[in-house]
């Protein structure tokens, strides 16, 4: 089928090579998934946790609440560029998906408020230790909305790649040629194992995320605390990693269509084979960690290793997503007019930027590092948690 | 045309742009203004060993993180988010156009995200001098995200002769005079912020007098910026948007209001807190602040205003069509020239569909009545409905009280003629035909008119009903 209504080509060409742009775009995203993971599960966990959750797991929680509203505000700036990128080079096809879910995918905005804002009040009240039940009820309302934004975004990638939805979409909702904007992917049966299969890479995330807390950043708790948490972080990762080999089999084997499979399965089966079997590391060293709750080299092996595996799943997602788009849009095909001093002076400002979040982040590490007063406290007796 | 249009009933969809810029500037203004208050502020606190006024400071650091960070980011994405939804083609040409300066904007944005929390939770384990070094990349990180994005939205109004190229386009004839505007709105924001913060928090009566004495300061540099940038505004503002400025009412009434209250707030801080330091109470800063929220939100909106009947002056118009695209699609057609007004007609009304899959213009004609008010619908949808309400904002249902065929049809060939915030008609004369139709089961007896008046166009408007 080739009469998808796709918008010409811009007058303007593309400002940079389609490889730079793929090469950011998942760069970006796999950053953008690391804080994202972490709320995305995160929120559920917090939830779950004030609410039914032990004195261990409810100290869970608190630590991670606190840790939210940095998460959040950063998570959220990574996603900036590959949303950047994506307009650059896949706009005949973002821009419709967008617009068919219009009112939906205006809503992300007022609920991203919602969930910040519901993160930053449970966060205050922890901070300022007064837990009520207003705050865990924040809490609560938080992950709903998160969730709610991650299966906006599922019917956004799932429709903006699948052509006879979008008409099918554009059918429903036409109001003398225009559209309503409240059509969802609903009929697409790779929407939902696309949406679970996420939430099962960020509970392994998560997962990973707790250890690295407990290791590194939770000296001042209890012993009997920090050992529940290394474990419970191999328990999260374990129940992740089922809960996305069972999402990501479904989505493959169940929902994918067959053509597509076997070209995936043909040209990049290593790479298929590879994304599958990273988490498997991940979750070695877990199980490595879970015993150890103030062994550094294995949680940084850990956090390592997730890196490379959500890496690898940015890199196969925007696999799958040019295969399943070459069936009617070609973005490589664009015309191209690099803007070669820009793009330098981005890639400079770049790593200058980063050299200066590495100064920044050096001089608190000074700052924070214990006096050498009250450097014994790495020992046995557990010191009162700092509020 | 390229995209499909979003239909927002009673509002139009560009109105949701506009919702959302004003909640944003509202707070992004401060996350610049205020960003250089408390680098300055600390550091004079440091200096003169004032620990109650840092103890203040910190406390307002609190706000201010709490409202800028996060909501100013969100706010910020959702501007972007909105024009894809609504202006699908200016966005798609201003993404070609700065995908790099937006990439470079993200650099600073992360700078102050990280500056902004090392501030402030390390606020009194960093050595003094560091703690400052750090509130001085954040405040210098936000203003120059300011700067990159004015550079985008005074491209938006005056491109000048850009010739497709980036730097050329950074430095519009617009970009100076909107950025000391914008420099002078964030710094007198800020203080309007830092008085309602104060006159509420602040106990010590001591630290309330420092804070009204320093920060009007640069509240009334503020003033004059915006007042300065203004008239170079003024000076390099292209011939069309002058002649909206000075033919509209609503606007001009806005510009020169907007103008006298800064010239008022300049003269209430001069002789208010900077001389009389103990006037600050909450009553005066409520009623600063909502002078300065009048001020903000009547200038973003005369900034989306003037552009009409463009969104990006000479390149993009409001209907989403490009400039150069207008004399082809008078020549074959509005609804051929976009790809989903062509595929809902010819989808609709197949018996109109020539063999190369186009819709035959001659043939427009030969459709039943109620069909060439459909294929109207369709046109006004796309061509009209980024500014017109079929009833609602700026709406056609009201508008259309006692307007006629001949003079619809008259209008309609001659849109930017009846009134220049309109793009040109960029169909032909059969289009022209059937938007006329639909247009007429829009309009009602002239008001002054009894039911059941003289033309036709009220009569069928009347039997339509
Ligand atoms: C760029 C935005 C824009 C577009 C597109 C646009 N208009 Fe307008 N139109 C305006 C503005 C602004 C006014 C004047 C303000 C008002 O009266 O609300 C106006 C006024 C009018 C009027 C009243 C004219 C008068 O003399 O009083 C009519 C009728 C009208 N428009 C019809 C149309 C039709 C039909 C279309 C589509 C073919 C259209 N407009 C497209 C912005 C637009």
């Amino acid at each position: 089928m080739n009469d998808f209504p796709l918008a010409p080509e811009t007058p303007l060409g593309s400002p940079a090579p389609f490889w730079f742009i793929l090469f950011f775009k998942t760069l970006g995203f796999t950053l953008h998934m690391i804080p994202m993971h972490i709320w995305f599960a995160g929120t559920v966990l917090i939830a779950l946790f004030s609410l039914f959750g032990s004195a261990h797991a409810r100290l869970l929680a608190h630590r991670m609440i606190n840790a939210l509203p940095i998460l959040i505000a950063l998570g959220i700036n990574f996603g900036i560029v590959p949303l950047l990128f994506i307009q650059v080079s896949y706009y005949p096809v973002v821009y419709p998906a967008n617009i068919l879910i219009g009112w939906y995918w205006f809503a992300v905005i007022p609920l991203l408020i919602v969930a910040y804002y519901g993160v930053y009040y449970y966060a205050v009240q922890v901070r300022r230790n007064k837990v009520t039940a207003r705050g865990v009820f924040c809490g609560v309302i938080s992950s709903l909305a998160f969730l709610a934004i991650g299966y906006i975004f599922a019917n956004n990638f799932s429709l903006m790649t699948n052509e006879p939805q979008m008409m099918a979409a554009y059918n429903r909702t036409a109001v003398g040629g225009a559209v309503t904007g409240t059509a969802l992917n609903t009929g697409d049966p790779t929407l939902l194992p696309r949406w679970l299969m996420m939430f099962g890479l960020a509970l392994t995330t998560a997962a990973v995320y707790i250890l690295v807390d407990t290791v590194f950043l939770a000296k001042r708790e209890t012993e009997e605390y920090r050992a529940w948490a290394a474990k419970f972080a191999f328990l999260l990762h374990t129940v992740g990693l089922v809960w996305f080999a069972a999402m990501g089999s479904w989505y493959l084997f169940g929902a994918l269509s067959p053509e597509l499979r076997q070209t995936a399965q043909s040209s990049v089966g290593v790479l298929f084979g590879l994304t599958a079997v990273a988490p498997g590391l991940v979750w070695l060293c877990m199980l490595l960690g879970r015993s150890r709750a103030s062994d550094g080299r294995i949680a940084l092996a850990a956090a390592a290793a997730q890196v490379v595996v959500l890496a690898l799943n940015a890199v196969s997602r925007q696999w799958l997503q040019n295969v399943e788009l070459a069936r009617f849009f070609d973005p490589a095909k664009m015309r191209v007019e690099t803007q070669w001093s820009p793009m330098i002076a981005f890639l400079v400002l770049f790593v200058l930027g980063l050299g200066v979040v590495g100064w920044m982040l050096w001089q608190l590490a000074l700052a924070l590092k214990p006096q050498p007063a009250m450097a014994s406290s790495s020992g046995g007796s557990p010191k009162p948690r700092k509020r | 045309m390229h995209y499909p249009f979003w239909y927002v009933p009673g509002l139009t969809s560009p109105m949701l742009i506009a919702l959302i810029a004003v909640f944003h500037v509202l707070v992004s203004s401060y996350a610049v203004g205020g960003g250089l208050f408390l680098a300055m502020e600390v550091r004079y606190a440091h200096r003169t060993g004032n620990k109650e006024y840092l103890a203040y400071l910190k406390q307002h650091t609190w706000f201010f993180v709490l409202l800028t960070v996060a909501y100013g980011a969100i706010t910020g994405v959702g501007i972007w988010w909105t024009i894809g939804l609504a202006s699908p083609l200016p966005t798609e040409f201003l993404i070609h156009t700065f995908v790099f300066g937006w990439a470079m904007e993200y650099v600073f944005f992360v700078l102050e995200i990280v500056a902004a929390f090392i501030f402030y939770y390390a606020w009194d384990r960093l050595k003094p001098r560091v703690h400052e070094q750090i509130g001085w990349i954040y405040g210098i990180s936000a203003w120059i995200s300011l700067v990159i994005i004015t550079a985008v939205t005074s491209f938006m109004l005056n491109p000048g002769n850009w010739q497709n190229n980036f730097w050329l386009a950074v430095l519009n004839p617009q970009t100076i005079p909107q950025i000391l505007a914008r420099t002078g709105a964030s710094l007198l924001l800020a203080t309007l912020y830092v008085f309602l913060h104060s006159s509420f928090r602040a106990n010590n009566a001591s630290v309330r007098t420092l804070i009204a004495q320093r920060s009007s300061r640069p509240a009334m540099l503020g003033a004059a910026l915006i007042l300065l940038g203004g008239l170079g505004w003024l000076l390099t503002v292209p011939e069309s948007a002058r002649a909206a400025l000075t033919g509209a009412a609503a606007l001009n009434i806005m510009a020169v209001t907007i103008f006298l209250l800064t010239v008022v707030v300049l003269f209430m801080f001069y002789y208010g807190p900077y001389k009389n330091p103990s006037w600050v109470s909450s009553g005066f800063a409520i009623l600063l602040f909502v002078l300065g929220v009048i001020v903000t939100a009547e200038g973003e909106f005369v900034r989306e205003a003037v552009r009409k009947p463009f969104v990006i002056y000479n390149e993009v118009y409001s209907h989403n069509v490009l400039k150069n695209e207008v004399p082809t699609l008078q020549q074959t057609g509005f609804l051929n020239g976009g790809v989903w007004t062509r595929h809902y007609i010819t989808q609709r009304f197949p018996e109109i569909k020539t063999a190369e899959g186009k819709i035959d213009n001659a043939r427009l004609a030969t459709l039943p009545q109620d069909s060439q008010v459909e294929v109207g619908h369709t046109i006004f949808q796309y061509h009209c409905g980024s500014c017109h309400a079929s009833s609602g904002y700026s709406g056609m249902k009201e508008i259309l009280r006692g307007w006629d065929a001949p003079m619809l049809e008259k209008l309609v060939l001659n849109l930017d003629r009846y009134h220049y915030f309109m793009p040109p008609w960029s169909g032909t004369p059969e289009e022209a035909k059937m938007l006329t139709r639909y247009l007429e089961t829009l309009t009602s007896p002239h008001p002054m008119e009894t039911a059941g008046g003289r033309s036709s166009g009220v009569q069928s408007a009347a039997s339509a009903r």
